[in-house]
């Protein structure tokens, strides 16, 4: 039977609201009584608060509150709560905050900011996590070990190690032993800002007599943050509320609470007016969240025919000064640094090192984007010196249907063999290069990654009917901007049997919209789908049974197509609106589903004793391949043409599959290309966007999106993810272009022209 | 372990809404004069903003007064005299100098160099006037304007004066103007025939980019033996001002455009920048770069002069 | 020190009192609060607060509310007549050019004052139009296809 929604390229259900100026944004949020919150930031990377003045401050006009971490004396924390609200003894960037003040307006309350005075001891400060991981390194949290924690996160307490992470499987020496080639690399990936073009912002209102707080932001996990915050706060969570507005991009850095502290410990003390935090943009660059940047070290052993004998890892990625989401980035990122490929004799080694910098938490692939870097290049190393073809070593090493993962996990819907080719077909993989003109030499690489998500987690949703037939899905997935309501109402509106637009989908409110994990790990149309197909179905049985009732004929022998029911044999009995017409009178009434997901005790999960933590219920692979042109007189190199396949089980919405992989090959190149945190004594110079470039549209190359269908067991239709793994590929195929244009290995980011030039120097001269 | 009693300083402030300040709208060019000097040291000019409220912001100025040239009439316009050349006023925005037919048509090197600066929003806020005033080493505009041999005028208790426009770049972010003094307009002389000039400037990403270092040429060509009679050459972002690379020029003046000379004048005029490292890039790879790109705004130009007029 | 001024915004004449510290933007935002403007940087790099005055777009954020007198400023919420979508607008949407949409109100004023002017405007133009205005999430591709698929009669296009 073909499918009416699913697999069709409809425009976004949101979109009207989001092309007429109408969509409410975190920013955009008004209420009566409203006041405006501004923050006073550390000015050194690592210090101890001395004496705070804020006599002058309270009494500057128009303010309401002003607040330390003296009066508001809480950690928070997605895995280790380990960074105050407002510090408290001590700082420990650049920009952490130490006294918050609320103001009838913006102006006012950084007229506040101006007369307060702070007396610091600055101490001694690490920005290197290597140099973290001496002896003797001064401890940026003494009391590691005292945190709560939300999991079971192996910190080393007396260290600047806040996790560690170890996987061995079979004998790497015994694996290197057997090799015929070793190969050691070391890689470097610089920390990036998230970007997005609505900086954090939340507005908290508290209710004295409930002790009870109000939270509207764009953060991508509400009832994650409600968690957070309730167990920071030592509080219930139907004390906290979450209220989702649209969000203006995330890319992992609205998965932590950010704005939402500051106006959370500001409210508490405005005596019940709502405060509005709006982070400026130096602000959102300076003093969010960063991707985490790493060190890796890579040996690998190679039989002379190409295949991998072992790999032994080392990662020290560098968390900046609280932990955020790092913990997990450093397990689960750190795992997939073995690529798609078949080793059968593995070793890692991932620390996750606080530093006195930003701190770096969630970001568009995970970890991910940081080992592909190295993985992917080595590759490419790997290849040269055994004169193998590039592509033929990834398709000769490369996951097939029912391999096993690491873990002893086999693998389904293995997507990875047709993104490589139809990757390498689309950029002409083989065929010759045009030739240099004046100084311009033309090369293409490839890359491949693996990603999972995070497993298992959970999604509810309701379905309610209302009197009119109209559908309202209520699901606490919020729209970080990446289709996930119009992919959602496609699944939905396809399961009942109902036009699309008589579906709507309010944001989500953890007052009303029941639990889901959050939009992270590329994990909403997997689990939040399944669990909207399940209420769907449950809802299309109700009606169908109530059309029985009321028809009175069987069930069984009913349809339901374009909300209108169908008797076998007969046709068009009724409409849906006639249906709950009969049903409930004028009285009016509703019909009620339910669906919730877990993918948790699956079989699909089965993996080697003690290892099926690692399992993913879904895996996801991607190829892109790449055409640069590289100047040999500027070492500015230019993206010609990027061909990006991905495996997505199955395009609920081809449309916005390729919009996904069109954006994050966008993200990608710019990260690899112009992004760069300029930074002297810890402090980060260039913190506008003339400075932190990010690319325009003049910077768009030609971009191939391909989209790989093989279905996924278990998925909705078939689907799987798609939102991070485009990010991975762009920057270590980019690399291997530039290798294959001009001989020069690029190994750290960003590969800046400089970088280019000089390496060209080199080898001129070598 | 020092102890610092650390008052919260303006440079880390973050200004997102800005100070008050005393606002002046006068009718004349001599109102608008009696009020700076009036005002003092701390009063500025408005004209496009778009630098200016960027400074402000960021909290790099302290700002007291704020007098608005807009409401002087006659201030943007640009006027074409066939025989000498054009007159630009000093509040014409980028965008219109960009999309004039007579700047494309007369002075092409001028509408390139005005539509790489910024981005089109700022170009139609941000005026010539304002971009020179700014006295930024990295004007966009200062090395067109160069080699074009365009003069400045400006009005002020002293009167009208005229000078050639790079005296008014004293040292970055610094004119040399009087106080109480305002840049009123450019004039832009006639260019002769088989004469070209380019402009090639060197950033980092496609759009909304600044230069890492720009380098303007003009070369005319004799028409009768193709020998360089006139080449002028102008650097940005390579000092602490716009510079002529006077060294440069003289390897192709009074002979033929050939290879060798070509490449003795992109070093030479390597040689004669004085680039900083800073944040964006480093001394070397400009100076690196100074010669890559005055090669190539060379042979821009050479194919420009060659077409036999001036486009 | 207040001044009382005289402006249009979406065809609606308004007198207002502004301070001279008060950008284009705030007032906008703040007192006539037409939010579809947004602030994404506060320093004219990043076009998310792009508004037309006279038709031409410019960053309402580098620019006072004084000198916004006397001028016809039009926002994305004027797009939309009678519950009829602009033809931008309507093809931004089926084009798949919106993503987190925060953009998309900065990218449609720059394009309709582009197709205003003109008409079959090629890619090369439009990505020139449109370079003042940051995307992260990316759909460059798809905005350029929207504003192609808007302008006039469809083939025929102006010389790259």
């Amino acid at each position: 039977m073909k499918n009416e929604y699913v697999g069709k390229s409809v425009p976004r259900i949101e979109g009207i609201e989001k092309v007429t100026g109408r969509a409410v944004y975190s920013v955009d949020v008004e209420l009566p009584g409203m006041v405006y919150g501004a923050v006073l930031r550390s000015p050194f990377p690592h210090a101890r608060i001395v004496e705070i003045d804020l006599s002058e401050a309270k009494n500057s006009r128009g303010v309401k509150a002003v607040v330390t971490g003296k009066d508001f004396p809480f950690n928070f924390g997605g895995m280790i709560r380990d960074q105050p609200f407002l510090s408290m003894d001590r700082v420990r960037y650049v920009g952490d905050p130490v006294v918050a003040v609320a103001a009838n307006s913006e102006a006012e309350a950084q007229e506040a900011l101006g007369k307060i005075r702070v007396r610091y001891e600055e101490l001694p400060a690490i920005f290197d996590p290597r140099e973290a991981l001496a002896e003797g390194a001064p401890l940026i949290h003494e009391n590691l070990e005292k945190y709560g924690r939300s999991g079971p996160y192996q910190s080393v307490p007396g260290t600047n190690v806040c996790t560690l992470r170890t996987y061995s499987l079979g004998d790497v020496e015994a694996g290197f032993a057997g090799s015929d080639e070793l190969f050691e690399d070391e890689f470097y990936v610089h920390a990036v800002a998230h970007t997005p073009m609505e900086t954090h912002a939340a507005v908290a209102q508290y209710n004295p007599t409930e002790n009870h707080y109000t939270i509207w932001s764009a953060t991508d996990g509400p009832y994650r943050r409600a968690k957070e915050l309730a167990d920071a706060l030592g509080i219930s969570l139907n004390q906290v509320r979450f209220i989702s507005t649209y969000s203006g991009g995330g890319f992992g850095g609205k998965g932590a609470m950010v704005a939402e502290v500051i106006a959370v410990a500001l409210a508490r003390f405005s005596k019940g007016r709502p405060v509005k935090v709006v982070y400026t943009r130096e602000e959102e660059l300076t003093a969010s969240q960063t991707r985490h940047a790493a060190y890796m070290k890579l040996k690998t052993g190679v039989k002379r025919d190409g295949s991998f004998t072992a790999r032994k890892a080392e990662i020290i990625w560098d968390n900046g000064a609280y932990a955020s989401k790092g913990p997990d980035v450093a397990v689960r990122g750190g795992l997939t640094i073995f690529g798609p490929y078949r080793i059968p004799n593995l070793e890692l080694l991932s620390r996750l090192v606080y530093t006195n910098k930003e701190p770096a938490g969630a970001y568009r692939g995970y970890g991910t984007t940081q080992v592909a870097w190295a993985c992917e290049i080595q590759m490419d190393i790997i290849a040269q010196r055994l004169k193998m073809n590039p592509l033929e070593i990834r398709l000769k090493n490369g996951y097939r249907e029912n391999d096993t993962y690491i873990n002893g996990q086999i693998m389904h819907a293995v997507g990875l063999g047709e993104t490589l080719e139809r990757a390498s077909r689309e950029i002409g993989w083989g065929r010759p290069h045009s030739r240099p003109q004046d100084n311009r030499f033309r090369g293409k690489g490839l890359a491949a990654m693996i990603k999972g998500t995070a497993t298992p987690t959970e999604s509810s949703c309701f379905i309610k009917v209302n009197p009119d037939g109209s559908i309202t899905l209520l699901s606490s997935t919020v729209e970080i901007g990446a289709g996930e309501k119009t992919v959602l109402a496609q699944i939905a509106a396809e399961t009942i049997g109902v036009p699309l637009d008589s579906i709507s989908i309010p944001n989500p409110d953890t007052a009303t919209t029941p639990f889901d994990t959050g939009v992270t790990s590329s994990r909403t149309t997997y689990h939040m789908g399944n669990a909207v197909r399940l209420a769907g179905q449950e809802v299309r049985k109700k009606i169908l049974e109530l059309a029985g009732e009321i028809l009175k004929t069987q069930p069984s022998r009913l349809s339901l197509a374009r909300a209108k029911i169908l008797e076998e044999g007969v046709g068009e009995r009724l409409t849906l609106k006639e249906l709950l017409l009969k049903k409930f009178g004028g009285r009016g009434g509703t019909l009620l589903a339910e669906g919730r997901f877990s993918p948790a005790g699956s079989s699909l999960l089965a993996a080697s004793e003690g290892r099926e933590a690692m399992s993913s219920i879904f895996w996801m692979f991607a190829t892109h391949a790449v055409e640069v042109e590289v100047d040999a007189q500027t070492g500015a190199v230019k993206v010609l043409k990027i061909a990006a396949a991905h495996d997505v089980g199955k395009a609920i919405n081809p449309l916005g599959c390729e919009q996904q992989i069109e954006g994050s090959v966008i993200m990608g190149l710019s990260n690899a290309l112009f992004e760069e945190f300029k930074m002297e004594n810890g402090r980060i110079l260039n913190d506008t966007l003339a400075d932190y470039k990010v690319a325009t549209i003049k910077d768009l190359p030609e971009i191939v999106p391909i989209i790989v269908e093989i279905d996924q067991p278990g998925g909705p239709f078939g689907a799987k993810g798609i939102g991070e793994p485009a990010a991975a590929c762009t920057a270590p195929a980019i690399a291997n272009a530039i290798f294959d244009a001009v001989g020069i290995w690029i190994k750290d980011l960003p590969i800046t022209p400089e970088k280019v030039l000089a390496a060209l120097d080199r080898k001129k001269s070598s | 372990m020092t102890n610092l009693y650390y008052e919260y300083p303006e440079s880390l402030s973050v200004m997102k809404r800005l100070k008050p300040f005393a606002y002046f709208e006068p009718a004349t060019l001599a109102e608008a004069s009696k009020i700076l000097i009036d005002q003092g040291s701390r009063a500025y000019l408005l004209a496009g903003g778009t630098d200016l409220l960027v400074r402000m912001k960021r909290g790099e100025i302290d700002l007291s007064a704020l007098v608005n040239l807009k409401g002087i009439d006659g201030m943007n316009r640009i006027e074409l005299d066939a025989e000498t050349g054009l007159q630009i006023g000093a509040l014409t925005t980028i965008s219109s100098l960009e999309q004039s037919s007579l700047v494309r048509s007369a002075y092409p090197v001028l509408a390139e160099a005005a539509g790489i600066l910024g981005s089109p929003p700022i170009r139609n806020l941000a005026t010539l006037g304002g971009n020179i005033g700014r006295a930024s080493p990295a004007s966009d505009l200062a090395p067109a304007l160069m080699v074009l041999m365009t003069r400045l005028l400006i009005d002020g208790p002293e009167g009208k004066k005229e000078f050639p426009l790079e005296s008014i770049f004293s040292r970055p972010g610094k004119t040399t103007l009087n106080p109480g003094e305002v840049i009123t307009s450019f004039f832009v002389p006639k260019m002769v025939v088989h004469s070209g000039a380019a402009y090639v400037r060197l950033g980092r990403r496609g759009g909304m980019d600044c230069a890492l270092v720009g380098v303007a040429v003009l070369l005319n060509l004799s028409a009768k033996s193709g020998d360089v009679a006139e080449a002028r050459i102008a650097l940005a972002s390579v000092a602490p001002v716009p510079i002529r690379a006077r060294k440069a020029e003289a390897e192709l003046l009074s002979g033929p455009l050939t290879e060798e000379r070509i490449q003795k004048a992109a070093t030479a005029a390597a040689l004669e920048s004085m680039p900083i490292s800073d944040m964006r890039a480093s001394a070397s790879y400009r100076k690196e770069m100074v010669k890559v790109s005055t090669r190539r705004a060379i042979e821009q130009a050479r194919t420009l002069a060659g077409e036999g007029n001036n486009k | 020190m207040k001044f009382l001024i005289d402006l249009t915004v979406n065809d609606e004449a308004y007198q207002l009192e502004v301070e001279p510290q008060t950008t284009l933007l705030e007032l906008l935002r703040n007192q006539l609060h037409l939010t579809g403007t947004k602030e994404g940087c506060g320093l004219g790099d990043c076009g998310a607060c792009i508004v037309l005055v006279e038709g031409k777009p410019v960053n309402s954020c580098l620019m006072l509310a004084v000198d916004a007198k006397g001028r016809e400023v039009v926002t994305i919420e004027a797009l939309e007549t009678n519950g009829q979508l602009h033809p931008l607008q309507q093809s931004f949407l089926e084009k798949g050019a919106v993503q987190c949409g925060f953009c998309t109100p900065a990218m449609i004023l720059s394009a309709k004052s582009l197709l205003d002017k003109s008409p079959r405007a090629g890619e090369m133009e439009i990505k020139e139009a449109l370079s003042g205005v940051l995307c992260r999430c990316g759909s460059y591709k798809k905005i350029i296809a929207a504003v192609l698929a808007a302008g006039g009669e469809k083939g025929e296009r102006n010389e790259e």
